[in-house]
């Protein structure tokens, strides 16, 4: 499923504008990680895709769908939208029950419901905590519920607000392979991030956002390049990018194994 | 989000720079006076010759009529009617239609509970527009009120913008999930859980935090308490002070006498 | 005698069987810069609150061993005394503020309004502390309405303007985006060199690195490392209790795997450690 936003503006009620002319396409099955300082308007972007905010002028289309036309339950069958604090949602008695409340709110067959639950506890590694009130478990934990609370929706686009903020390296690995694993299903994944070293690892594009606008979008390979741009908007360049420019190294690399390679070649 | 959420002004008046107890104990005893006091037009008078005059040497008397106007208004216009028109036991009928009619008996208990509210809410207003709300904390901490009461009043107060910007990211949480929100009834009564645990569950979390950060700034250390801002008092305001509770007292007195009679 | 001394330390929370620290012993120098590592559930936070006094005053439990903190035992003294030598800023920036106040100097004063300080004394230390932290520019607004790298700056303010002996640092920017980061790491480099005393849980191990004396590593409650941050940061068993290790670690240890790292060097930790291991192999 597509997502086209075209002119995009945004301005808040007192006036104060948060997108000044956004122009993004974002094709099915896209991995796009989108960095930038706090206030750049990256969460204020991705609220327009499930309708939480609606465009000033400009416009936003999913599928053939055209978000000022449709509400925030309808839009909900086609944008899972993961929050960055799983406490402004979680509610239930039971993990399995808190999963089971965005299928259910959808309108799913209770079959359908079943094997989408199994299958995100089962991708999120929750399945022996199923039973357990999500109020028990760490923060980390939280965070793996919340995931798997959205993923049972099986909407064709996933959106996560700042997955690895407060992650320990275990966890930030398992969302890297749920990150692969929705890839490899087809899904467009988004995800906004300050952690330039998760994205450059696991997606494939990268938008960089400043003061209401877009200012780089390109394949993660030559964003990265983008030092003096980057630096404008306080993100760093990936470590291994780093490394590799002290070392002199021609080609820009920004994974350890690629790093690896251009080693090994020269 | 607002940068300060008290109706504190910082100007510089005498009435700012009275002690915080004297100004509480005023509002307590013009409370007295205008619930207890002789005559139907007291409170009218102590509004008009004490509180009005008291907030013009606050220099806040634009805000002061502002906010008492806007808050006590329509209070007033919905206390009239009522009172007015069902006041139990009215006989004086002064017009009617259809089947109400008003009494002069409920316009008179309207005019007298409606001043009296006015006299109640703009006697605190004008101790909130001229007192910083950490003063009077800590000057009734100070005097022996315990710190956890004074920490508990100001803090709720801060507390609730705060709640209301998360209330508004949970709604926005469970919208995305597909919660409907709006509609009819049965909706609404079914999305409240899902609104409403989210804010109580993380509030359980917040309040534990909160209490181990106030711990580490030595909160319950059971020392004297000193206080930032300085906090004046004088002789003279001390007796200002029995003044005003001993004439508080005599107004109850004067009315259990009434009702003995 | 060193400042902090904990003795085969073991604790469990109420009600629960298994400990969250589990036969832990640790010295701690006066001017010491410890950082602790370790997965979510190792027992970090645990710590922290140990060495502060919340475990055993505010976190009931069982606690069993012996601890010492700057010669206060907590079987014999309160919270009370705890919270006078030691400080204690913790993940969540927001949860620090008092809520009682309504500018930011006034925030930072609370701690000494608690403690019975002079005014004038109060005046003078809080400037001073505002100075060191930079938060000049910040102290006429309300806490509630600046950033979370802003908010925890004035919480390390609001502790450190206390005069803690020891400061304990529980992952204080884990929540916050890169500048916040940058922000309150500055001040506590700052505090570091001025040669505070420091414990500090923190999963930034490339931060860790550059600037702890030694560092603990924590798993399933247990020690299972402490040393100097190459020792530790270094040593191959990391990433099987979950600790992340450093990027550069990471793929020196690779390198390593494909004959590509010099054999004689140690892992490195910090990226210019990595620059002089790879330029030997390029040269």
């Amino acid at each position: 499923m597509n997502i086209e936003i075209k002119e995009l503006v945004f301005a808040y009620p007192n006036g104060v504008l948060a997108l000044e002319g956004v122009t993004v396409g974002i094709p099915t099955g896209s991995l796009v990680a989108i960095v930038g300082q706090n206030g750049a308007g990256k969460t204020t972007l991705v609220k327009h895709l499930n309708g939480l905010l609606r465009p000033t002028s400009g416009l936003v289309q999913i599928g053939d769908w055209d978000t000022r036309q449709r509400s925030v339950a309808e839009l909900a069958n086609r944008i899972g939208f993961i929050f960055q604090n799983p406490d402004d949602q979680l509610f239930c008695r039971t993990v399995k029950e808190e999963v089971q409340f965005g299928p259910r709110s959808l309108g799913f067959e209770n079959d359908r419901i079943e094997t989408l639950v199994e299958a995100a506890l089962e991708l999120t590694e929750l399945h022996e905590k199923a039973s357990q009130n999500p109020y028990d478990l760490s923060p980390a934990w939280r965070k793996m519920v919340a995931l798997a609370s959205i993923l049972a929706m099986d909407t064709p686009i996933v959106v996560m607000d700042e997955p690895t903020t407060g992650q320990d390296a275990v966890s930030i690995e398992r969302i890297s392979r749920i990150v692969q694993s929705l890839h490899g299903s087809g899904k467009t994944v988004i995800a906004i991030t300050h952690d330039i070293d998760f994205c450059a690892e696991n997606f494939e594009r990268m938008i960089v956002m400043r003061q209401g606008m877009v200012v780089l979008d390109g394949p993660i390979q030559e964003v990265v390049a983008e030092r003096e741009m980057l630096a404008s908007t306080y993100v760093e360049q990936p470590q291994i990018t780093r490394l590799a420019k002290r070392l002199g190294f021609s080609t820009i690399v920004y994974k350890p194994d690629d790093f690896i390679r251009v080693l090994h070649d020269s | 989000m607002p940068d300060r959420l008290s109706f504190f002004i910082p100007r510089e008046s005498r009435v700012h720079s009275l002690n915080p107890l004297t100004k509480l104990a005023l509002a307590f005893s013009l409370i007295i006076l205008a619930f207890f006091g002789p005559g139907l037009f007291l409170p009218v008078a102590l509004y008009f010759f004490v509180l009005v005059p008291l907030s013009l040497l606050g220099k806040v008397g634009k805000e002061f009529l502002q906010t008492s106007f806007r808050l006590l208004l329509p209070l007033f216009a919905f206390l009239f009617v009522m009172q007015s028109l069902f006041y139990p036991g009215g006989e004086t009928v002064i017009f009617s239609f259809w089947i109400f009619s008003a009494t002069s008996e409920g316009v008179v208990f309207a005019f007298r509970t409606a001043t009296r509210i006015l006299v109640m809410v703009s006697s605190f207003l004008l101790l909130l527009l001229t007192t910083h709300p950490s003063t009077l904390m800590n000057d009734l901490s100070r005097r022996g009120v315990p710190a956890s009461l004074s920490y508990i009043i100001t803090s709720t107060l801060q507390i609730i913008p705060q709640m209301q910007a998360r209330a508004v990211t949970i709604q926005d949480a469970q919208r995305s999930r597909g919660l409907d929100t709006g509609g009819n009834l049965i909706n609404r009564i079914r999305s409240l859980l899902p609104l409403v645990g989210p804010l109580v569950f993380s509030s359980l979390v917040d309040v534990e935090e909160r209490a181990i950060a106030i711990e580490a700034r030595a909160f319950t250390l059971p020392v004297k308490k000193t206080s930032l801002i300085d906090i004046p008092d004088s002789r003279g305001e001390a007796v200002l002070r029995w003044v005003m509770a001993a004439l508080s007292l005599m107004t109850i007195g004067y009315r259990i006498w009434l009702s003995l009679n | 005698m060193a400042l902090i001394e904990l003795k085969n330390l073991t604790y469990h929370y109420p009600l629960t069987n298994s400990p969250a620290l589990q036969d832990l012993d640790l010295e701690v120098q006066e001017g010491e810069f410890l950082a602790i590592v370790g997965a979510n559930g190792a027992g970090k936070s645990t710590l922290c609150y140990t060495i502060s006094g919340f475990i055993p005053h505010f976190f009931k439990g069982e606690l069993a061993g012996s601890v010492s903190v700057a010669g206060i035992d907590p079987t014999k003294a309160g919270l009370g005394e705890f919270v006078q030598k030691v400080g204690l800023v913790f993940q969540n920036p927001f949860n620090q503020i008092s809520g009682s106040k309504f500018t930011v100097y006034e925030e930072i004063a609370f701690g000494l309004e608690n403690l019975g300080i002079d005014p004038a004394e109060m005046r003078e230390r809080v400037d001073e502390i505002i100075r060191l932290t930079r938060i000049e520019d910040l102290k006429d607004r309300s806490p509630y309405a600046l950033s979370g790298g802003q908010q925890q700056r004035v919480a390390l303010a609001s502790i450190l303007v206390m005069r803690p002996q020891i400061l304990v640092l529980d992952e204080p920017t884990s929540q916050l985006d890169p500048i916040g980061s940058q922000e309150v790491f500055q001040v506590i480099k700052d505090m570091a060199l001025q040669g505070m005393t420091i414990i500090m849980a923190e999963h930034k191990v490339e931060w860790v690195a550059e600037f702890a004396d030694r560092i603990l590593a924590l798993s399933a409650g247990q020690a299972i490392k402490l040393g100097t941050p190459r020792e530790v940061l270094g040593s191959p068993e990391l990433p099987e209790h979950g600790i992340g290790i450093s990027r550069y670690t990471q793929v020196a240890r690779k390198a390593l795997q494909a004959g590509l790292w010099p054999e004689k060097r140690s892992m490195p930790v910090t990226l210019d450690e990595c620059v002089q291991g790879f330029q030997e192999i390029i040269a």
